[in-house]
């Protein structure tokens, strides 16, 4: 059985990640997911792979699986509201089914 | 004139130099669009061995040295560090169509020490066989922490009083609307004598249509703002951006190399490792500055132009400040000419490692592109290209060797 839940992806700024990670912690949620990232938004052109010798052009985003929507639009919201006025930065959610998981679903499974 | 053509002499061969014609080089493969790639961890480990090394260096020549002659010098690093960001302040940010808070970070920026260009200046000095003292690396943190500082804590006073002023006026404006313009000077004046933040529901209640783009967001969310701006309107604490510049990769790295200078025996590893790596590896950062710098230039041409003003002359004045003052050590205690072209190198340089960051996480509303892209682009470049030829050649102009 497929448990659902909500996947919350953040994509914003490389140098935020400490500080986002601590308000996911702090949320609740079991764990997330973090990679780097590039792309064009509505801000700019965020490189991935030029030559950077500091952290500051760099994205990454953020997977984090919630077992309700309230928890995945709590963290949501606190990232905005603190940084999105002056970071780049893009929140969404989607519909999930976790297949397999061991501390997400619990010991016996989904 | 001697002094002219002895410059113009010096450029020529700067331009030959491994550093510079990297950097050129850069900026040209980049211009040309090459696809070449350095990967963003070499950048890293070269960046850990050129600060190594230089404190390395300095903790090394500070165990052989009289401590009292660094105090004049370290002095003048911490004054040039503040006053840097001072001077942005009150020319850069009074200019038109430039924000005040990006010129801070600007000054911030400037005022901090790029790893890369004073690396450069001691390959230079070395070449050229002018003595300098060992411990001069070590002027580093000195200049590069209050700049950032200090650029941190003005730009958030400046914030805050904008806010409050900002808080102040609009509840009255909104009080008194009925009763037209008469009422806002009086206002307008009680409030700037009284200084005290607003009680707090004045400012609270207007916060549903306060002219912002949070405005419209759900409820859950305005309390969150709420939160947020009874937090900021907090003092700024100087130490969380000490430590965080501390714990920058590229002055971690040179206090590490310092400590171990100063307390361990480290000279064999030097000898064998750091100082014969130290040129080749400085020549790949500086391919990378180059293409970085091109890159760059890009996202300066969005700001306004006064940037570029700013990039070109901060530079060389800074360095010149810093020569006069180094002029001062040079008589009094003795401090070398090339200790002296040192400290106007670094005061010309401007960050490009460990400042970005800092700054961009101490002063989230300063526009990036303005102050990264001023310094990575343009103050670099000069800081490397004029400034390092500019003043060796004023210090041989000088001592007259």
């Amino acid at each position: 059985m497929a448990k659902p839940a909500k996947k919350l992806v953040i994509v914003t700024e490389k140098i935020l990640l400490k500080k986002i990670a601590k308000i996911i912690e702090e949320a609740g949620a079991t764990g997330y997911t973090v990679v780097e990232t590039g792309g064009k938004g509505s801000r700019n052109v965020r490189s991935s792979g030029q030559p950077n010798v500091s952290d500051t052009t760099a994205n990454i985003k953020f997977e984090i699986l919630t077992e309700n929507r309230d928890m995945a639009e709590d963290i949501a919201d606190q990232i905005a509201i603190k940084f999105f006025n002056d970071y780049a930065g893009i929140a969404y959610i989607c519909d999930a089914e976790v297949l397999y998981a061991h501390t997400f679903c619990g010991p016996d499974g989904c | 004139m001697d002094f002219l053509s002895l410059f113009l002499m010096d450029f020529v061969k700067q331009l030959q130099s491994p550093t510079l014609s990297f950097l050129i080089g850069g900026m040209v493969i980049a211009a040309l669009g090459s696809q070449l790639q350095i990967p963003e961890s070499i950048c890293k480990i070269i960046v850990f061995m050129l600060l190594t090394k230089i404190g390395l260096t300095g903790g090394m020549a500070i165990r052989n040295s009289n401590l009292t002659e660094m105090v004049l010098p370290v002095t003048f690093s911490i004054v040039l560090g503040i006053l840097i960001v001072f001077i942005a302040r009150y020319t850069l940010g009074k200019l038109p169509k430039v924000k005040a808070v990006d010129a801070i970070a600007t000054g911030g920026l400037f005022g901090a020490v790029s790893g890369s260009t004073m690396a450069a200046a001691l390959t230079v000095l070395e070449e050229q066989n002018i003595q300098y003292e060992a411990w001069a690396g070590a002027l580093y943190p000195f200049m590069d922490i209050p700049a950032l500082v200090t650029a941190i804590v003005i730009a958030n006073i400046y914030l805050n009083r904008k806010k409050r002023k900002a808080a102040d006026e609009y509840p009255s404006k909104q009080e008194y609307v009925g009763t037209a313009g008469e009422y806002i000077a009086p206002a307008g004046a009680a409030l700037s004598t009284a200084g005290a933040p607003l009680p707090a529901g004045t400012s609270f209640s207007t916060t549903g249509d306060y002219p912002n783009p949070a405005g419209d967001y759900p409820t859950s969310r305005q309390e969150y703002r709420r939160k947020q701006q009874g937090h900021t309107d907090n003092r700024v604490k100087i130490w969380p951006i000490v430590q965080e510049s501390l714990q920058g990769p590229a002055l971690s790295a040179m206090l590490l190399g310092l400590a171990l200078g100063l307390l361990a025996q480290p000279e064999s590893v030097y000898k064998s490792f750091y100082d014969p790596l130290f040129r080749g590896l400085l020549s790949i950062l500086m391919l990378v500055m180059g293409m970085e710098a091109w890159s760059r230039i890009g996202e300066l041409r969005k700001v306004a132009q006064w940037y570029v003003v700013y990039s070109v002359v901060a530079p060389l004045l800074h360095g010149f400040i810093a020569f006069g003052l180094g002029m001062i050590a040079h008589y009094t205690t003795g401090f070398s000419l090339g200790g002296v072209v040192i400290l106007a190198v670094i005061a010309a340089s401007s960050s490009d490692i460990s400042g970005p960051p800092t700054l961009r996480a101490g002063i989230p509303s300063a526009n990036p592109s303005a102050y990264i892209g001023a310094s990575t682009a343009i103050g670099t470049p000069i800081a490397i290209g004029v400034a390092i030829p500019l003043f060796l050649g004023l210090a041989q102009a000088i001592s007259g060797i």
